[in-house]
């Protein structure tokens, strides 16, 4: 296994920078997961990694070796595409096989390791297969079963579950996950979902506009985010955001009042970032509003609720009565209330005890 | 169209009476109405200044005829004897036609002509005296003579020695002592003649062409190689001879109108050389409306007057003895010397044997010029003489084939009803409207493929000869498969074609792939500029008709003059006569065909490669795959199934590439590089005109191409992605 390393990595298409001077450090067995909105460049560092394309300017590096100018058949890394890539003219076996044989590894090792990728990926009653033949899922598996074969020091997911159904995303979820506890190799993995980045990440990394915004392990990126973009981006359903102005102590808005936490500074303009589950619906509390939307998944639910300063969004118990058209009051809890400054960036607060 | 029938009717019963009213202009009869002009049509293939004397003794006849009116029809000559052979025996012929009496001969054997009287004052009239009756009259002598240029060449040679001794000082850089056609057996023949040589023996008129007389007439010929140009065309002897770089030339009266203004005169060919003379005669169709009125014409046009007339104006050298008293005759050099060949010269044969001569004639010409010893390439021509003019296989009754052909149709009829019903009952007004669309595409191809298709089927088991077909059953095959008259090695043999046809076909389509292949994948490079213009530069081969190409490509590959010779030279290399040997003359052939063939592969090999994902090459590199493995491991399997069917459909293209065999390479040498297509076209037009022999050649190609199709079929259908 190896360790990843991006110093100052720029990449412009044309007139267009993609990636702008990204810093990353994936350590050797770590499941690093790129995580941003579609067009933030995430897919494109990947594709730097494995050597697909070349910087503009900065380093990268493998295993502490510098990969400029290194193709990617040198760089003994394997990549598991969004739409598989798979040989349509080989059987799965042939697709498994392919890295090897390239080699030319000796016919038994070969398939020794097919046979091994395939039981661990339940591929074993395809193998005589053609792509054509195969459904979304097995398809996927065997795109994973071609870089795993190989066992290289780096693996690089591009979005590999987009393609598939919702409940099949999950099943291949808990299966990613069993696959980096058993070969505990270097992984990173390329996405736009969030849920699946918080999932299988060991760390995360998020990303807009081509630039990194925050790293660092899911939740703490959940629970601290550096920005208002990342606050914005983890957690569904999203932080509701209120503009408020701190004054002597206390955070005031559009009709509503609660305790600034200790670090906010006097006069400043903030807006205040709210987790539905810091909220809840209660007969008293310092939003007021009318319910606009009511989300029912069973063991809970999410009401949207039009206050004068915005829309926040709170979670209630699902054996609640919420109903559209309620004017409700929401409480907060003020230890969880997230401050964000004009430019963005997170305002460090002390944890304060909730009132 | 029907008044023009009317009236030949009206005008037929009129002239029912006995003939001798009909061209009556004593005291006219009185009539109740003015009786409307008799009409005469006759067809020819002047052009020109001949065209124009024609005219001008049609233009004298009408005026002495006012109640004939003549009418004129010009056919290009290449089309002109097939056009009379399918017209003479029905009422949509000509009256009269001018033609030379070596295929009219033919004609009259066939009963075609109707008899004429004869005069004796015109030269040549027993070329068309058969079996005691005149069955034309000669209007023009054809015959070659020496044409010398006045500055280089001021007396002509009056003994074979002079002509060689001239032809051989006047030869120096760019210039030739002698310019002819010397492949052209009808030039030769002034040789042949000359030396004694004959080409049939008696009884039975059988081609003898393996003499003494002819080999020393050969070796004459072959010696003065040095003094001539190589490959001679038409072209090339006029263009020399006009530019002052050949000192002389045989040819004919039809040559002075290629010549300009070079000071040249003609002569006779010095003494023992003696050629062929060509009688042009005016002959009288049998089914001729008015019989009288055109042995009328037919007389005057052989007339003093015509003559005269067709001298001056048409620079003919005529027939009529008497008139050359006209001062203007007498004293025409260029006439006087034609004439006075004429009396020097030898009657071509019209013997139906005769066709089978000159092809064979002429492959033993062209390989003696290339250094075959002259007794062998007569050797080798005798045998195809032999072949060529096989006797017609017995005939056989149609009935068992009748029976046989019945027997399949119905058991296909039973086993179309058997099969199982697959399409679902459609609406009956549906089915019609289908019917409807599809009806006329279904109706072109059943007239412009089907029938011509089933037509030459059924002429294959038919023999023809001089305008008659007898059943043969399967006997034409069984003479091409068996080889029969032949060496299973020798060229003219099915199996040796054959197998020259696979050679050629393997050869040209693995050239096209591969070319077009590796053009598709520079094309493909993303980094390449001009790309647009590389791709209309590289589709132009396709985009020329390939006739044409064919026809620059020979040019090129000339040995003296031609530009592939020009740039070996410039490499430092020896040029070599391109079309004497297999191997080079195949190559030439090869290297034109692929020329006019890469567009087609490289087009759809582009358009393949832009259909593999490019996703697939990253993930094969970073599996590990070089540029090469990306090539072979991705690039080409996923070109297999878009290639394939390009491949089928080129190759049968290229087994059938008549064009460029024909125009190229023209079989040289000696019919070695001749394909199975290009074989059947000879044996229909060029060898006696065998159309039953080359239908069953044509049939046997169908089944060559029936069973590859058949094959690849099922090779592309093992291909069909799972």
């Amino acid at each position: 296994m190896a360790d990843v390393s991006l110093r100052g990595v720029w990449k412009s298409f044309g007139d267009n920078a993609i990636v702008k001077g990204v810093d990353l450090a994936v350590g050797s067995g770590e499941f690093t997961v790129l995580v941003g909105p579609s067009g933030c460049g995430k897919t494109t560092l990947l594709r730097l990694v494995a050597g697909l394309e070349q910087p503009d300017a900065g380093e990268i590096a493998i295993g502490g070796r510098s990969m400029g100018g290194v193709s990617p058949r040198d760089r003994d890394v394997g990549m598991v595409f969004q739409s598989y890539a798979l040989y349509p003219h080989m059987t799965v076996r042939e697709n498994l096989a392919f890295g090897l044989a390239l080699r030319r590894t000796a016919r038994a090792e070969i398939d020794d390791r097919v046979g091994e990728a395939a039981a661990l990926l339940e591929l074993s009653p395809l193998l005589d297969r053609k792509p054509g033949q195969l459904s979304g899922g097995q398809r996927q598996r065997v795109a994973m079963g071609r870089a795993i074969v190989r066992r290289p020091r780096v693996f690089l997911f591009d979005e590999p579950l987009s393609n598939l159904d919702a409940a099949l995303r999950v099943q291949m979820r808990g299966e990613l996950q069993r696959l980096h506890q058993r070969l505990a190799s270097t992984m990173i993995y390329v996405t736009h979902d969030q849920v699946e980045a918080m999932t299988l990440a060991t760390r995360l990394a998020v990303f807009h506009e081509g630039r990194l915004l925050q790293q660092g392990a899911p939740l703490d990126l959940y629970r601290r985010p550096a920005n208002r973009f990342v606050a914005s981006f983890l957690g569904s359903p999203a932080m509701s955001f209120l503009r408020a102005r701190v004054a002597s102590g206390r955070l005031a808005g559009a009709g509503f009042s609660l305790p600034a936490p200790p670090g906010a500074d006097e006069g400043m303009e903030v807006e205040v970032g709210l987790r539905p589950q810091a909220l809840a619906l209660a007969a008293e509390g310092p939003l007021r509003g009318q319910v606009e939307a009511v989300e029912r998944l069973g063991a809970d639910g999410y009401a949207t609720v039009r206050c004068e300063a915005g829309p926040v969004t709170a979670r209630f118990e699902g054996g609640e009565d919420v109903r559209v058209g309620r004017s409700v009051a929401v409480a907060v809890d003020a230890g969880q209330v997230h401050l964000f400054a004009g430019d963005g960036r997170a305002i460090e607060v002390r944890v304060a005890v909730a009132r | 169209m029907i008044a023009a029938l009317l009236l030949i009717a009206a005008t037929a019963t009129a002239t029912a009476t006995p003939t001798a009213t009909a061209t009556a202009t004593a005291s006219p009869k009185p009539q109740a109405y003015a009786a409307p002009p008799r009409r005469l049509v006759l067809w020819h293939s002047y052009r020109a200044a001949e065209e124009a004397g024609l005219l001008a003794s049609i233009a004298l006849f009408e005026q002495r005829h006012p109640d004939i009116k003549v009418e004129l029809l010009a056919i290009p000559y290449d089309a002109f004897p097939s056009k009379l052979t399918a017209a003479l025996p029905t009422d949509h012929g000509p009256d009269l036609f001018v033609f030379a009496h070596e295929r009219a001969a033919g004609w009259a054997r066939d009963g075609r002509l109707a008899p004429l009287a004869g005069d004796a004052d015109l030269l040549g009239i027993e070329a068309m005296t058969i079996d005691g009756v005149v069955q034309g009259l000669p209007l023009a002598l054809k015959s070659v003579a020496l044409y010398h240029n006045r500055r280089l060449v001021p007396r002509p040679p009056a003994t074979l020695a002079e002509l060689a001794a001239i032809a051989r000082a006047n030869t120096r850089a760019g210039t030739y002592g002698l310019a002819y056609q010397f492949t052209d057996f009808y030039y030769h023949a002034a040789f042949l003649n000359g030396f004694g040589g004959a080409l049939f023996e008696e009884p039975g008129h059988r081609p003898r062409l393996a003499t003494p007389e002819a080999e020393r007439a050969l070796a004459f010929v072959r010696d003065l190689r040095g003094a001539m140009p190589e490959e001679p065309t038409s072209t090339l002897v006029a263009a020399l001879f006009r530019e002052g770089r050949a000192a002389m030339a045989i040819n004919g009266p039809w040559f002075a109108g290629e010549l300009g203004g070079v000071d040249y005169a003609v002569a006779l060919l010095p003494a023992p050389l003696r050629p062929f003379l060509s009688v042009e005669c005016v002959l009288v169709s049998r089914r001729a409306r008015q019989p009288a009125a055109a042995a009328s014409l037919a007389s005057f046009l052989a007339g003093r007057e015509s003559a005269v007339a067709r001298a001056v104006e048409g620079r003919q050298v005529v027939a009529t003895r008497s008139a050359y008293d006209d001062p203007r005759l007498r004293g025409d050099g260029f006439l006087m010397a034609f004439r006075a060949q004429a009396e020097r010269a030898v009657l071509t044969d019209s013997s139906p044997q005769m066709a089978a001569v000159w092809e064979p004639q002429k492959r033993a010409l062209v390989a003696v010029m290339s250094g075959v010893d002259p007794a062998e390439a007569l050797a080798q021509a005798q045998r195809r003489a032999v072949a060529v003019s096989r006797p017609a296989p017995a005939t056989r009754s149609a009935w068992p084939y009748a029976v046989a052909a019945a027997l399949v149709a119905v058991a296909a009829v039973v086993a179309l009803r058997r099969a199982p019903r697959r399409a679902e009952r459609q609406p009956a007004g549906t089915v019609a409207r289908a019917y409807a669309y599809v009806a006329p595409a279904a109706a072109s191809l059943l007239v412009l493929v089907f029938v011509p298709f089933a037509f030459g089927v059924g002429l294959s088991f038919f023999h023809h000869a001089g305008g008659r077909f007898t059943f043969v059953g399967l006997q034409n095959f069984a003479d091409i498969l068996g080889s029969r008259d032949y060496r299973l090695s020798e060229p003219m043999s099915f199996w040796f074609t054959l197998a020259v046809t696979l050679l050629w076909t393997v050869v040209n389509v693995a050239l096209h792939v591969g070319i077009g292949l590796a053009l598709a994948l520079l094309l493909r490079d993303p980094l390449l500029r001009f790309k647009g213009v590389y791709r209309v530069l590289l589709i132009v081969p396709w985009a020329v008709p390939n006739y044409i190409t064919a026809l620059l490509w020979k040019g090129m590959f000339h040995k003296q003059f031609g530009a592939v010779s020009h740039l070996l030279i410039a490499l430092g290399i020896e040029p070599v006569g391109w079309f004497t040997h297999f191997s080079t003359a195949f190559a030439a052939n090869v290297v034109t065909n692929t020329w006019l063939g890469f567009p087609f592969m490289m087009v759809v090999a582009l358009g393949a490669l832009q259909s593999i994902p490019h996703e697939l090459y990253e993930a094969a590199q970073v599996d590990g795959a070089s540029r090469w493995d990306q090539f072979v491991h991705v690039t080409l399997p996923l070109l297999k199934p878009s290639l394939l069917p390009a491949v089928i459909l080129g190759s049968v293209w290229t087994f059938n590439m008549f064009n460029v065999i024909y125009l190229v390479s023209g079989g040289e040498p000696g019919g070695a590089t001749d394909i199975l297509v290009s074989e059947a076209y000879r044996w229909a037009f060029q060898r006696n005109e065998a159309y039953g022999f080359a239908a069953a050649y044509s049939t046997l190609i169908f089944l060559v191409l029936l069973g590859y199709s058949a094959l690849t079929r099922r090779a592309a259908r093992e291909m069909e992605p799972a």
